[in-house]
């Protein structure tokens, strides 16, 4: 715990549209320097919440402080944020540098010389060096995403609000972004606050994230918390590929045990259950890598079952099968690296696989 | 999308906003339209006006033939005005959304839009110079040898305010209609032909229906002004070819009888707003019926 | 598609030439030394323009209309630039119906605007004049210039101005530094068409004129005298080439507006 206040700060917003309540009480706290995610499905509020702390919206009830200061009443042309917005929103009639420069105009500070220098040093620091006289109606999808960034960092916000920067891009301009996006938040240390409906996205670039569903936020984590140790079955299907299967947990002195359909027996520890213990009729969740086909010749495993391969989706480096396990209707998802001399199995092929009872979560029914 | 955040009561600034244009609406179109409504109530003795509220106006305007006569010719008129207008108008609007390359649409639109922003005036007189008897079309055609006598059917009648008024609304038949078929998206079409239509099949099954908004909103935007049509009538109509605009203002200004001439203009109103009703009325029905 | 494009294309000419026929009889008839407008032709001269600068009725309704369609289309622009932001940007009750009310003129035959807007100021006893031609040409005008200014702040993304204001800029600055630039063109077509739509406006200005008529007003006068006939051709040529110009104007803003915002054409005002 780090004895800075938090920079951006929730305490039970609530944001009704008419009738529609957006938010649902939201409680939430930023750190100084922190790249933060809100992450959620269409619809889940998470854009809205964003725009809160713009100043876009207003909140219907509760308070919302930025660097400790109560931002209720203050409009968003006050406030130490700065947005990159989805469309980017450039200014068609300026050009590169007018755009970067734009937040500047007020700055009575400020010669001629020393805005185009801080302009200069915006166009570097996003990888656009020598832009500044191009016409901005002729960039491309990603230039103009570096334009945006340099147009709002330049005026060194406290915090920096992405709402769903890279969702425009193709796959390949996405990935390269999520690595920059990354790198320039390092570089400049200022706390960026992303709004994204992907989660491998949420999970590349945050140091922590906050999944949304239907206004709430369902669970706040780092990366690989929330991916190991999903707090609900919800959180648990959104982030990544999660099989689920029906068991039944029965509770001893010191562990518990369950049976498994599909599966067999396992021991069970409290940490495996985020959601609290639960007993009797409970689910599973078990990642796909957690799940291994055994090929002839392999040592004979912990847990071992047997299936059916279903249907198979080979991406190169991975193969995704789709099994069909005993007793269990769903076929369970599992992927395997492609190594050397490793065969790819085929439609139909039974198969043993090895299952990993550490990898277990279990969460009510 | 709405602007939000900019500040509290986005509703107010709204209604400042819209106060100016709808003040200045209310004061001069609604003001002025309960004016001649109540108009028609009252009576004119030369200059001096006599406010007792009375239907004679009404009961004269109803049982005299002329006027009723003059109202069914504006009618007709308007209809036939609407009708070729329209159907002509169709074909050049389908040919330039369909047939033109989209660098080259604007530039169409631009020049059937040219002779259109000039004087109304001078084109209805042009047209009288045309159609008249020793005007150009019948000194072409005696030239040419074509006929011996002038042609004179086509002056200073009902035919000859069809033909300008046709020439004086073609635009605004064809821009609704070219609005209308440039929405259609293309890949209809293209599944149409890929799931066994023909052309004309194709036209008719996808194309029409589709247009068939621009087609409504060309014939209302035609008929409405065509029926109160004052120049045209008045400057190639002769006797037999005079509208209800042209008794209208001979109320007002030759006879000193404003009242009649508002209720004149009150039942024109009435019954263009009717016809419009019954006809988008029946639009409706007819697309309902279709899916 | 050619072969289908073939009879199509002859109707299109066939139909261009329909739609130019009295136009184009215009300047032929402007420099024909002839009052008699017929065919064969007897010569060419350009007495007919130096006319008109020698008839001061005639000078004095071109004043008059000039001043008229300056302020009819500055005066519609305006209420138009209100009216469509307020619609493109906001709601508030009755939005539908007052929108729709405002926008009511563009259906109504001119005749009934002109008749009523007569009928109320004989009855308030108010005099005629320029104003009243005026303010009966701002009533048609506006609801053009609302259509016009609707796809113009329509095509312009709010996220431009939410920007603007979250860079530091007020309210008043965003408008002035982000949106009326983008919406210019729009502006100037605005202003362009209530002004050519005013020039030749005839009916409105008939009932409502008072002691200075307009050149539409001061034309019909003229066209009962058959000598004066090829002054007004001369005159109509005139008014068809500044009309052109004009609109050539007109339509270079859009597409210069257009592009500078990155969209793509779509072919006209519409």
């Amino acid at each position: 715990m780090t004895t800075t206040p938090p920079i951006v700060s929730l305490r039970d917003v609530h944001k009704y549209y008419g009738t529609y309540h957006a938010l649902r009480g939201i409680d939430l706290d930023i750190g100084a320097g922190e790249f933060f995610s809100l992450l959620g499905p269409s619809g889940c509020g998470k854009t809205t919440l964003l725009r809160t702390i713009a100043g876009f919206e207003d909140l219907s009830s509760g308070t919302l402080l930025l660097s400790g200061q109560d931002m209720a009443g203050v409009p968003a042309n006050r406030r130490p944020t700065n947005m990159v917005f989805q469309s980017y929103a450039i200014f068609p009639h300026l050009s590169v540098a007018e755009n970067v420069a734009f937040g500047l105009r007020r700055r009575s500070d400020l010669n001629r010389q020393a805005k185009a220098a801080l302009v200069e040093d915006a166009l570097d620091m996003v990888g656009l060096d020598g832009f500044g006289a191009r016409a901005a109606h002729a960039l491309s999808g990603g230039q103009r995403q570096r334009v945006a960034l340099a147009r709002a960092l330049i005026l060194k916000p406290k915090v920096l609000l992405l709402d769903e920067p890279l969702s425009a891009l193709d796959k390949k301009l996405r990935e390269q972004m999520q690595n920059e996006l990354r790198r320039l938040q390092r570089h400049v240390g200022i706390t960026f606050v992303l709004v994204t409906h992907d989660q491998e996205e949420a999970l590349i670039m945050s140091d922590r994230i906050a999944v949304m569903f239907d206004g709430e936020i369902a669970q706040l984590a780092d990366p690989q918390t929330l991916y190991r140790r999903p707090t609900s079955r919800q959180v648990a299907d959104f982030i990544g590929v999660m099989n689920f299967l029906p068991a039944s947990l029965t509770a001893g002195s010191t562990a518990a045990s369950v049976e498994i359909a599909g599966l067999g027996r396992a021991a069970i520890t409290p940490e495996q259950c985020p959601a609290g213990m639960p007993s009797g009729d409970c689910t599973i969740g078990i990642r796909p890598e957690t799940m291994s086909i055994l090929f002839d010749g392999e040592p004979a495993p912990a847990r071992e079952t047997s299936g059916q391969v279903h249907e198979l989706a080979y991406y190169g480096d991975m193969t995704y099968y789709d099994i069909a396990l005993d007793g269990v209707e769903k076929p369970v998802t599992l992927s395997m690296k492609n190594l050397v001399g490793r065969r790819v199995l085929e439609r139909g092929e039974t198969a043993r696989i090895s299952w990993d009872e550490r990898a277990l979560i279990a969460f009510a029914k | 999308m709405k602007l939000k955040g900019f500040g509290t009561s986005d509703t107010a600034r709204g209604l400042t906003l819209i106060a100016p244009p709808a003040l200045f609406a209310l004061l001069l179109l609604a003001v002025p339209l309960v004016a001649i409504f109540a108009f028609s109530f009252w009576s004119q003795d030369f200059l001096t006006i006599d406010y007792t509220p009375t239907l004679k106006n009404y009961r004269e305007a109803l049982s005299e033939p002329l006027y009723g006569q003059l109202i069914l010719r504006s009618v007709l008129i308007a209809g036939a005005v609407t009708l070729t207008t329209v159907v002509l108008a169709f074909p050049i609007a389908y040919f330039v959304s369909f047939h033109v390359p989209a660098n080259r649409k604007s530039l169409w639109i631009f020049m059937i839009t040219i002779p259109f922003w000039t004087s109304y005036l001078i084109r209805v007189f042009l047209w009288k110079v045309i159609l008249g008897y020793n005007g150009v079309l019948n000194s072409t055609l005696i030239g040419v040898g074509i006929i011996d006598e002038p042609l004179t059917f086509i002056l200073y009648n009902a035919n000859a305010v069809v033909i300008t008024l046709a020439h004086a609304f073609a635009p605004f038949a064809i821009l609704p209609i070219f609005v209308s078929l440039e929405k259609i998206d293309r890949s209809l079409l293209e599944a149409s032909r890929d799931l066994g239509e023909n052309h004309v099949m194709t036209f008719l099954r996808v194309t029409l229906p589709l247009a068939v908004p621009g087609v409504v909103a060309a014939t209302l935007i035609v008929f409405i002004p065509t029926i109160g049509d004052y120049v045209t009538p008045r400057l190639v109509g002769g006797p037999g070819g005079l509208m209800i605009a042209n008794m209208i203002q001979t109320q007002f200004l030759k006879l000193n009888n404003a009242p009649m001439g508002a209720t004149l203009a009150v039942i024109a109103m009435a019954i263009v707003t009717v016809i419009s009703l019954v006809f988008i009325f029946l639009n409706r029905r007819w697309l309902k019926a279709r899916s | 598609m050619t072969g289908r494009g073939g009879w199509l294309r002859g109707y299109a000419v066939l139909y261009l030439l329909f739609l130019y026929a009295p136009i184009i009889l215009l300047p032929i008839f402007a420099f024909n030394d002839s009052t008699i407008i017929a065919f064969p032709l007897s010569g060419f001269t350009t007495k007919w323009f130096t006319e008109i600068p020698n008839t001061p009725a005639l000078v004095r309704s071109v004043q008059t209309s000039l001043i008229v369609a300056v302020t009819t289309a500055v005066l519609s622009t305006l209420l138009g630039i209100c009216a469509a932001r307020a619609g493109a940007r906001y709601s508030f009750p009755f939005k539908t119906p007052v929108m729709g009310f405002i926008m009511l003129p563009l259906v109504l035959p001119e005749i009934i605007v002109a008749v009523s807007m007569l009928v109320v100021l004989m009855a308030l006893d108010l005099p005629l004049g320029s104003w009243t031609v005026v303010l009966g040409h701002t009533l048609i005008c506006t609801p053009f210039c609302i259509a016009i200014l609707n796809s113009a702040f329509g095509n312009l993304d709010v996220s431009l101005e939410e920007a603007a204001f979250d860079l530091g800029e007020s309210r008043w600055s965003t408008f002035r530094l982000i949106t009326l630039p983008l919406v210019m063109p729009g502006i100037i077509s605005a202003l362009l068409i209530s002004f050519t739509i005013s020039l030749d406006e005839f009916i409105i200005a008939f009932f409502l004129t008072g002691t200075e008529p307009t050149l539409p007003v001061y034309l019909w006068g003229q066209l009962r005298f058959p000598q004066k006939i090829p002054v007004v051709m001369a005159l109509g040529t005139i008014l068809v080439a500044l009309s052109v110009v004009l609109l050539t104007i007109a339509e270079i803003a859009r597409r210069r507006g257009i592009a500078r915002a990155g969209g793509k054409d779509t072919g006209g005002f519409l």
